[in-house]
């Protein structure tokens, strides 16, 4: 297992040659990209600022073994909606329409997904449909995946991402002019090393809806970026999460407001019980001339053991003037007054905890039926 | 102590209580008995003790008690947990409501009640029932319809939390209420409220100790036994003309 940059260097070599003997799934995609820059700057080495507090050789020695799969892919839609395959003949058009909205060289991790690809699906939401019935990504049957969600002008969506397995995942999601997709994320308890990037981009007035539920994993990751790219545009982020034994999760968001008069809400709420781990870095960045943008921040976490860790920041990047934001983080333990109050009303003190951590959670879930599925909410 | 010629023992029976606070001792052998149908008040200036009294009866930790026992239909109520005692039907009336951001008050009470019923060997109350039974006793304290669905306690106006308070123990029927400065924060119109409540409280199985520095709530219910409470320890007992004395003369009175 790599422990230092020389010997992540030495990885970034035996993924390259992973692929080598790879299915060649999609041949499209362009994999010259993403294998100059695992050659080129490397793999982020262990202990690195973004890898601070979560150990990345484990998701290496994952990567190096994890089976690249049969690209079979399991997704229902409802009529209106389009769901194509990557390695349908059409995809390469559709995908080539949008291309990357995040920086590759800013994630490597998905530069080894894009390498090692193994399933991927487009799901299309033709401008002017609003499509009733949720989309459901139940399993793409590879290790390394890649979903592309297109809500085109005026159309609306509600994409639900099920407890599947997979070593990394790059969801993108183009909402398109006055559009809204809702996108639903579940993540069950899992013994897995998982690491994703959700990275969206949200045109004029269009809206963005992500709201995750996660009960952790050996190791998850989850890279969240979404770009508010239009006049009015908006987003909403939810994360709630309850975490148990040794179960990790490392949430880090950034939403950038590149126009004016963007709104952006994100609102966490975590319970870290037992000897497990909650990462959260919450940012907001406000590119220059984004004026008009309101944006806000509230994470606030539980601590529900004295072996359990919460690690909070938020962070900050404001290069406009005329902008409206605030943030707030906390760490604490449940109120012992609430506690004692129901205790003297008869309610026991397990019951009384439940009820109140429910209530904690409770501010930060949007997708109710997902999170009672979960078990998220005691 | 005897049962003062009385058939029946005592509901409450608080024998020579001694309780410290973070090593300091705040109650230095209090006693009292309260029997079934009777309403109690214990008055007595700041910081003669009072909220340390009704908090030991409820059970709150962070209060030791070095001396003394406390029987509540002849079991030792000191040994039980607090839910066990409201099991038994002892109930506190906070002076300082808690907020619950994000459960409502009918889920609060929904909870209490369902509790309760389990520890009592019966099922869950019917849920319809319930809600009817409650936005009763809502209504007769004045409390809006949507009052129920608030979270507990979360934006209330002092009023509010008092009666919310007497709204718990309408609908939980304890055996035993104490009532923790449930006059203080009220405005007229309130305070005839809440002693409207207690009054149809009142019964013959049940008992109320108001806790109180004033007399004020004692016009609207009239208590059968006053004490004063002083550094501690009741200094006397009387009837209902008790308070009025007090009220005349003063906490200072007693010193003379």
């Amino acid at each position: 297992m790599p422990g230092s940059t020389a010997e992540a260097a030495a990885l970034a070599g035996r993924l390259l040659q992973r692929r080598e003997n790879g299915n060649g799934y999609a041949p499209w995609r362009d994999r010259g990209r993403c294998r100059a820059i695992i050659a080129g700057q490397g793999l982020p080495a262990p202990r690195s600022e973004q890898w601070r507090h979560t150990n990345v050789t484990r998701w290496y020695a994952a990567a190096q073994t994890a089976d690249l799969g049969d690209a079979h892919v399991g997704v229902d839609a409802p009529a209106g909606v389009r769901v194509l395959d990557f390695a349908d003949a059409q995809a390469a058009a559709l995908a080539g329409r949008h291309g990357d909205i995040f920086d590759l060289a800013e994630h490597p991790l998905a530069a080894v997904n894009g390498l090692l690809l193994g399933a991927g699906v487009i799901v299309l939401a033709p401008a002017g449909v609003a499509a009733t019935d949720p989309v459901c990504i139940e399993h793409l049957g590879a290790a390394f995946q890649r979903v592309l969600v297109v809500v085109e002008a005026g159309a609306s969506l509600v994409v639900v991402e099920a407890p599947s397995p997979f070593t990394h995942r790059i969801v993108e999601c183009v909402v398109g002019a006055n559009a809204q997709l809702t996108h639903l994320r579940r993540q069950s308890a899992s013994d897995g090393y998982e690491c994703s990037l959700v990275a969206a981009r949200v045109a004029a007035g269009g809206r963005y809806t992500l709201a995750q539920t996660s009960m952790g994993a050996a190791l998850r990751r989850n890279d969240v970026l979404i770009e508010l790219d239009g006049q009015k545009a908006e987003a909403r982020v939810f994360g709630a999460w309850r975490l148990s034994s040794e179960r990790h999760l490392d949430n880090q968001v950034l939403v950038r407001h590149a126009a004016g008069g963007g709104n952006s809400r994100q609102i966490y709420r975590g319970v870290a019980g037992g000897r497990s781990r909650a990462v959260l870095c919450g940012g907001i960045h406000i590119k220059p001339g984004a004026d008009g943008s309101d944006a806000t921040l509230s994470a606030k976490n539980l601590l529900a053991s004295s072996t359990a860790q919460v690690f909070a920041k938020p962070a900050l990047q404001i290069q406009a003037s005329d902008v409206k934001c605030s943030h707030g983080a906390t760490i604490g333990a449940l109120d012992a007054d609430a506690i004692h109050y129901l205790r003297t009303r008869g309610v026991g003190e397990e019951t009384a905890r439940a009820l109140l951590t429910r209530a904690f959670l409770a501010e930060a879930v949007h997708d109710h039926q997902g999170a009672s599925r979960l078990g998220l909410l005691p | 102590m005897s049962d003062g010629g009385r058939a029946e023992p005592a509901l409450l029976r608080v024998d020579n209580l001694h309780v410290e606070v973070g090593g300091k001792p705040i109650l230095n052998g209090l006693s009292l008995d309260v029997y079934a149908g009777e309403v109690h008040a214990v008055m007595g200036p700041n910081g003669s003790g009072k909220s340390t009294f009704a908090n030991v009866l409820a059970g709150k930790a962070d209060y030791e008690v070095t001396g003394g026992a406390v029987h509540f239909a002849g079991e030792n109520l000191l040994e039980l947990a607090p839910e066990e005692r409201a099991h038994r039907g002892v109930f506190l009336a906070f002076q300082y409501p808690v907020e619950i951001a994000g459960v409502s008050n009918m889920e609060f009470l929904k909870a209490a009640a369902d509790a309760q019923a389990l520890a009592a060997g019966q099922g869950e109350p019917s849920a319809v029932e319930f809600l009817k039974a409650a936005r009763q006793a809502a209504g007769d304290l004045g409390l809006s319809a949507d009052f129920l669905k608030r979270g507990v306690n979360e934006g209330f106006s002092g009023g509010e939390k008092k009666r919310n308070e007497i709204l718990q123990m309408l609908v939980l029927r304890p055996r035993l209420a104490i009532l923790d400065e449930t006059d203080s924060g009220l405005d007229i119109d309130a305070l005839k409220v809440v002693a409207d409540g207690i009054n149809a409280f009142r019964a013959a199985d049940n008992a109320v100790v108001l806790v109180t520095h004033y007399q004020r709530l004692l016009h609207h219910v009239v208590p059968d036994r006053v004490h004063v409470l002083a550094a501690g320890a009741i200094v006397r007992s009387g009837d209902a003309s008790l308070a009025l004395a007090l009220e005349e003369k003063g906490y200072a009175w007693l010193d003379g």
